[in-house]
């Protein structure tokens, strides 16, 4: 079939930890993700190579250094590697990140560290932590895809800068940006209502 | 649409720092967020550009070599009196900031950004110079969705809460929605909000019931950082981001009385303060409140605060049961079949005449979410693309809804409880009497065990 736009196709999306990360969190974030979108997920063992660099004067990761190494991955054509993270990552301008990605890049960076509810000082939960770095995979992988941001609040390609609009957003993409994803990127068996 | 293909009317910034890295970064980063941005990399730069072209907002650092930025402020000041200044400094440089203000700059933001102050500032900034509102914004890329959710019902009962949406939806009234659970609150409430004026911001959901006090006060109210033990960053509360739009507080029967306190402080005044914040924060929101809950026994029984029901029970939308619409349910399921067939990648399917005739008979306790769940069971172990008789749930097809009493001591007092309500038409005072309790523990018991009092008050 061919793809709905541009020249963005997907057959798969690989998820690669970083740094310390349970093992059954990151299958749990897999399980979630592949429920959303029609292609196979895959959780890969953890890649050596990637060494997280540490901000001057600041206890975070440097996040446009880390996507880079994660872009110098071999990456299969046709796969979307997400790295995840429970590392605080941000970059020099700005104190935080939640995600890095580039229009039609190779690979995306997604951080649960502020996404956890506990860093907010709510209870910690499990189940909302997993749906908003599904949220946020799917935003990054969205730009991936050449997807931009778009307008709409309850999409999920709105730019969010805080944790309470990655939870309004919801888990969808709105009917103006999801028919420019590739043809089989979005589960067909959703639930959508 | 996309940031890119929206009209010339977007926003222009201009960005003056003498750092390639923050330029770049900055403009992307704004570039992404749907602003027209052009960057100079000195106060001279600065000058030539704004006097050759339109900028609405221009960023400026304050240390520059050269001429910095509290002098390039003054210079734009008198060729760009219109220009809104934003001045970028650093922790240590607060000083300066505060001298750049007292000469009319806008505001200013320290480095490293924070996101989300940054993007507020900004925002604040267009809004202060009413270039084009966020609504009209909207309106063009949310149009689309603003289209009425899909109640189903043809019956006269559904007709009338429909004619009740559109008759409220103009009006910015307070509406609360009442009917069992499972009848569809929130479909309701979202029918009227995508109805209203509101529609083009959020309708913001918050299940009262769902959250423990300390929680919800947080959730409602949003807290500053390091309000309490762990909160490291601050958290912006649901009535916050339902700023212009719509908050949905379903289940509202479910607050505790302190926070019922200050839910009706918020109401009344329409501003909040963050837990551990200082600063009052307005808001422009509507209120449709939900409940499955005799709130008027709930006055009754001093669980809920009468002055607070009165400030909610201005215009009511009662939903009736399944069971007092059951013309709906044959157009009920094949909506919900249709709905799952499509989800499944399934062959359209029907449902045959028999099953339609169980399904109507049945009192659905649970109401429409029950229903669902029944057409998505069937179509999960139909082999067919049949909906058969059989392949719904046994308490569906069994017929009857008699309640099939337990053996253990808490189902033989919910049976009891159950019974001399019905028998004293649920009258609170007088079934805590035949109980031999008071109201307050009957009230609880009825809390406990999910009892119902129907709508009409027949028992
Ligand atoms: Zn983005
Ligand atoms: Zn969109």
């Amino acid at each position: 079939m061919e793809p709905a736009s541009g020249t963005a196709s997907i057959e798969a999306v690989h998820l690669l930890t970083v740094g310390p990360f349970p093992r059954l969190l990151a299958e749990e974030l897999t399980a979630r993700l592949s429920r959303e979108v029609g292609v196979p997920c895959r959780l890969l063992d953890e890649a050596a190579e990637i060494k997280p660099q540490i901000l001057p004067e600041r206890a975070q990761v440097h996040a446009d250094d880390l996507l880079r190494q994660l872009e110098a991955l071999p990456i299969e054509k046709g796969t979307k590697l997400v790295g995840v993270t429970l590392l605080d990552i941000a970059i020099p301008i700005f104190t935080f990140v939640f995600g890095r990605s580039r229009l039609g890049g190779p690979a995306t960076l997604v951080s649960l560290a502020r996404l956890k509810p506990e860093f907010y000082g709510m209870p910690a939960d499990p189940a909302v932590t997993v749906r908003r770095g599904v949220a946020e995979i799917l935003h990054e992988v969205g730009h991936n895809l050449e997807l931009k941001h778009c307008r709409n609040y309850s999409c999920l390609m709105y730019f969010s800068h805080d944790v309470e609009t990655v939870d309004l957003r919801g888990l969808s993409y709105c009917s103006s940006c999801a028919p420019l994803l590739p043809a089989g990127f979005l589960a067909t068996g959703r639930r959508r209502f | 649409m996309t940031a890119d293909e929206s009209n010339a009317q977007q926003p222009a910034l201009l960005i003056v720092d003498d750092e390639p890295i923050v330029q770049q970064s900055l403009a992307d980063w704004f570039r992404s967020d749907g602003y027209d941005v052009d960057s100079a990399g000195s106060a001279k730069e600065a000058l030539r550009k704004v006097a050759e072209g339109r900028y609405d907002i221009a960023l400026v650092d304050i240390k520059m070599p050269g001429m910095d930025g509290l002098e390039l402020q003054s210079r734009l000041a008198e060729v760009a009196p219109d220009l809104t200044i934003i001045m970028i400094t650093a922790f240590a440089s607060v000083d300066s900031a505060v001298k750049a203000l007292k000469a009319g700059a806008y505001d200013y933001v320290t480095k490293p950004f924070d996101p989300d102050e940054l993007s507020h500032l900004v925002r604040r900034a267009v809004e202060h110079r009413s270039l084009r509102s966020e609504n009209i914004r909207l309106k063009e890329s949310l149009e689309a969705i603003a289209g009425s959710p899909t109640i189903i019902g043809a019956s006269p009962a559904m007709r009338r809460v429909l004619e009740l949406v559109g008759a409220v939806s103009e009006t910015d009234a307070t509406v609360l929605i009442r009917g069992e659970s499972g009848t569809g609150k929130e479909l309701v409430a979202r029918a009227v909000h995508n109805q209203s004026p509101r529609r083009y911001n959020p309708m913001v959901v918050v299940n009262c019931g769902a959250l423990a006090e300390g929680v919800l006060e947080s959730e409602l109210f949003g807290h500053e950082k390091g309000a309490f033990t762990g909160a490291q960053y601050r958290h912006k509360g649901k009535f916050e981001m339902a700023d212009g739009g719509t908050i949905f507080l379903d289940e509202i029967g479910a607050i505790t009385k302190k926070v019922q306190v200050e839910l009706l402080r918020v109401l009344e005044d329409k501003v909040v303060t963050r837990v551990g914040g200082q600063t009052p924060i307005p808001i422009d929101f509507r209120v449709i409140a939900a409940t499955n809950q005799d709130l008027e026994a709930m006055v009754e029984a001093d669980d809920f605060r009468e002055d607070l029901f009165w400030r909610i029970n201005v215009f009511t939308i009662e939903i009736p049961p399944l069971r007092e619409r059951s013309g709906d349910i044959p157009l009920l399921a094949e909506h919900f079949l249709g709905q799952f067939c499509l989800a499944m990648n399934r062959r359209a399917s029907t449902i045959t005449p028999e099953a339609i005739e169980v399904l109507s008979a049945y009192s659905w306790p649970g109401n429409v979410r029950e229903l669902e769940n029944a057409i998505e069971r069937a179509i999960v172990v139909g082999k067919e693309c049949v909906v058969h008789s059989e392949d719904l749930p046994v308490r569906v097809s069994g017929g009857a809804d008699r309640e099939v009493p337990g053996s253990s001591l808490a189902d033989i007092e919910r049976t009891h409880i159950h019974n001399t309500l019905v028998g004293m038409g649920w009258n609170i005072s007088k079934a805590a009497e035949a109980l031999g309790v008071d109201r307050g523990t009957l009230y609880n018991k009825i809390k406990k065990y999910g009892l119902q009092r129907p709508p009409d008050g027949a028992g």
